[in-house]
């Protein structure tokens, strides 16, 4: 992936420098050649009409001599201007092409060579014919076998009245063209002057190329190379988990515009992440939530069987006592009749039995209370449940400095429930409130009938003198694991399975409080035969 | 003289209920198990039975059903240590005359005696 990006990255910047390269040089190649070429001609105009004009200046130079038909004196002429540089050679031969003057005297009287560009300058095939071109060109140029080139040009010297009226008399009248002057004149300045020119353009383009292709490389690694190389380079970094990367591409170009984009897409992603997982840590918290709820319940069935257990061997224990403690009662009772009764060995007696009845009562509470961890469903006196559970408690520590005041009707006050579930029920509601009072106070427990919306119940009071509760713990009272005991000593399940119970046998709990007086809650279940 | 029949494997409950009676002129004998309960009784006749509802050999409720056939007058009282259990409820509807839970004091099995005694 990176290696593919980075390949396509390559060849972008690649392709781009390399066809605006060929471009460049293409057009520097064709500007440099016809450069070359403008100038090549018009050098090549200016000397033609410096050639022209050196032709008029030995014609006008000669023009009396001519008239005067003085031959030395123009052949004279003709050697001196040989002499100057750039004359290669001059002559002058008439219409037929026989030479009459010529810096080269071996040539006089010669005639040229029709070939030569002196007669295909104007004539087209001279050889068959004598006729002329439209266009006459009257030079040409041809290299020399020095190297240097060579510009020849031919000029007519063109009949006039003072040829034909001369003394000589040797032009007629009807005649046009009398002959011709023909100059070679050497351009060796010229072409070191144009090779020199050519090599300066050649520079000149060369270093247009190459300042074009520098500054079209920096501009291409700006605008395209580095911000695609910061892009790919911020995909793998996302694509490796780094969400807080972003890409900083300030142009508002294509480019730029994709980086912005990407960089919201990051974010996206990043913020997509970050609910993700606060999602997950919601899930995590509530199944820790759950799991916590999960062992605590655990750890009160554990504790209700233990109880339970507990509860069976108490049984066992309890009675097999009984045995002894019958033979302890009557021994007793047989050994009292044998002192006079106010005799300091009968109260002693007295004691012995007193405390072995006491015994008697506790076992009997307590078998009384294991028997009742039977599941029946069955018709229930709350009186006595209540009075059992009352008993169980009464001689624990935590209600040693507890003033009970009990108003538990006499009246049988029957409901339909499970015993031992209703002795549960008011063992928790006991032990909260002496909790509540921190073991110090008085409870009040009543029972009586009470009519609601025309329905009778059996209320069960337990105010407590305790600390009450708060208005904010109110809502909470009955919710499963809310406890306001320290932690590890309530498992706020008291009231939670209390309220279950009550609500499992259609009753209801009503909780009055003070906050620094008290509370009292109300339990009533469904009264069973009022009218009995 | 009323004769009372005491079954129970305690001992302790057999001495304490001879103890008790015989002081006030009962008289008492004691088996320790149903069988030798009812041995006993094929003997002789007793005007009143303590019986015992757990023995290891021969079950309370068994030794009360075969004396409320085979000797209907004789009066029969139930001591259990298990309270008001709903096995010594029966024995109520099996014909025991009373129901005594342990542990008693002489006064209480003196009463339980008359009770029965005058039913």
């Amino acid at each position: 992936m990176t290696k593919n990006l980075f390949h396509i990255k390559e060849s972008i910047t690649t392709k781009l420098i390399i066809a605006i390269g060929v471009l460049i040089i293409s057009g520097s190649m064709i500007f440099w050649y016809a450069i070359l070429e403008k100038q090549e001609k018009y050098l090549t105009s200016i000397a033609i009409k410096n050639g022209v004009s050196f032709i008029e200046y030995i014609k006008k130079g000669n023009r009396n001599n001519m008239l005067h038909f003085l031959r030395d004196e123009i052949q004279q002429t003709l050697q001196d201007i040989s002499i100057a540089e750039g004359v290669e050679g001059v002559r002058i031969f008439d219409h037929t092409g026989k030479i009459f003057y010529s810096t080269f005297e071996e040539e006089i009287a010669k005639h040229i060579d029709t070939t030569s560009i002196a007669c295909r300058g104007c004539h087209t095939d001279i050889e068959e014919s004598s006729a002329l071109l439209t266009e006459s060109k009257k030079w040409n140029i041809y290299r020399k076998k020095e190297g240097f080139t060579v510009l020849k040009l031919i000029e007519p010297i063109f009949n006039e009245p003072a040829c034909y009226t001369s003394e000589c008399h040797v032009h007629i009248k009807g005649q046009d063209i009398l002959g011709f002057v023909e100059a070679d004149l050497s351009l060796a300045l010229l072409d070191e002057a144009k090779v020199k020119q050519k090599q300066a353009l050649t520079a000149y383009v060369i270093i247009f190329i190459l300042a074009i292709s520098v500054s079209l490389m920096i501009i291409i690694y700006k605008i395209v190379s580095k911000p695609v190389r910061e892009l790919v380079n911020g995909m793998e970094r996302v694509s490796t988990g780094d969400l807080d990367h972003s890409v900083s591409i300030n142009s508002s170009d294509e480019i730029g515009k994709l980086a912005e984009a990407f960089n919201s897409m990051t974010r996206d992603i990043k913020a997509s992440r970050h609910k993700m997982e606060e999602w997950t840590k919601t899930l995590e918290d509530e199944v820790a939530r759950k799991t916590d709820e999960i062992k605590k319940t655990h750890d009160a069935l554990v504790q209700t069987e233990k109880l339970a257990s507990l509860g069976r061997m108490a049984a066992g224990v309890a009675h097999e006592i009984n045995n002894p403690l019958t033979g302890i009662v009557t021994f007793s009772y047989l050994l009292l009749k044998r002192f006079p009764p106010e005799s300091t060995e009968a109260e002693d007696i007295q004691i012995i039995i007193d405390q072995t009845e006491r015994c008697a009562k506790i076992i009997k509470n307590l078998l009384a209370f294991a028997r009742a961890s039977s599941t029946e469903k069955g018709e229930i006196n709350i009186n006595d449940v209540l009075k059992k559970a009352i008993f169980m408690v009464k001689n624990q520590e935590k209600f040693h400095n507890i003033i009970f005041n009990l108003n538990i009707d006499d009246l049988s006050l029957k409901t339909i429930g499970e015993e031992h579930k209703f002795q549960q029920i008011f063992l928790n509601m006991l032990i909260n409130a002496a909790d509540a009072m921190n073991e110090r106070g008085s409870m009040t427990v009543s029972t009586r009938k009470a009519s609601v919306e025309g329905k009778n119940y059996v209320e069960i009071e337990f105010t407590d003198t305790g600390s009450g509760i708060n208005e904010k713990d109110m809502s909470k009272l009955f919710e499963p694991f809310f406890t306001t005991k320290p932690i590890g000593q309530g498992t706020g399940l008291g009231l939670s399975i209390t309220h279950g119970i009550v609500s499992q046998f259609g009753g209801h709990i009503k909780v009055k409080t003070k906050v620094g007086k008290g509370t009292s809650f109300f339990i009533r279940l469904p009264l069973l035969n009022p009218e009995k | 003289m009323t004769k009372v029949l005491t079954i129970d494997d305690e001992l302790i409950i057999r001495m304490s209920c001879e103890r008790a009676l015989s002081s006030v002129g009962y008289e008492v004998k004691t088996a320790s198990g149903g069988k030798e309960g009812i041995g006993i009784l094929e003997k002789e006749r007793f005007n009143l039975v303590l019986l015992d509802l757990k023995m290891p050999d021969v079950d309370g409720i068994e030794v009360l059903k075969l004396i409320r056939v085979k000797w209907p007058d004789t009066k029969v009282i139930i001591i259990t240590g298990y309270g008001t259990d709903q096995t010594a409820e029966e024995t109520i509807k099996h014909g025991a005359h009373y129901l005594l839970e342990k542990p008693f004091t002489p006064d209480k099995l003196l009463s339980a005696i008359n009770e029965t005694l005058r039913l």
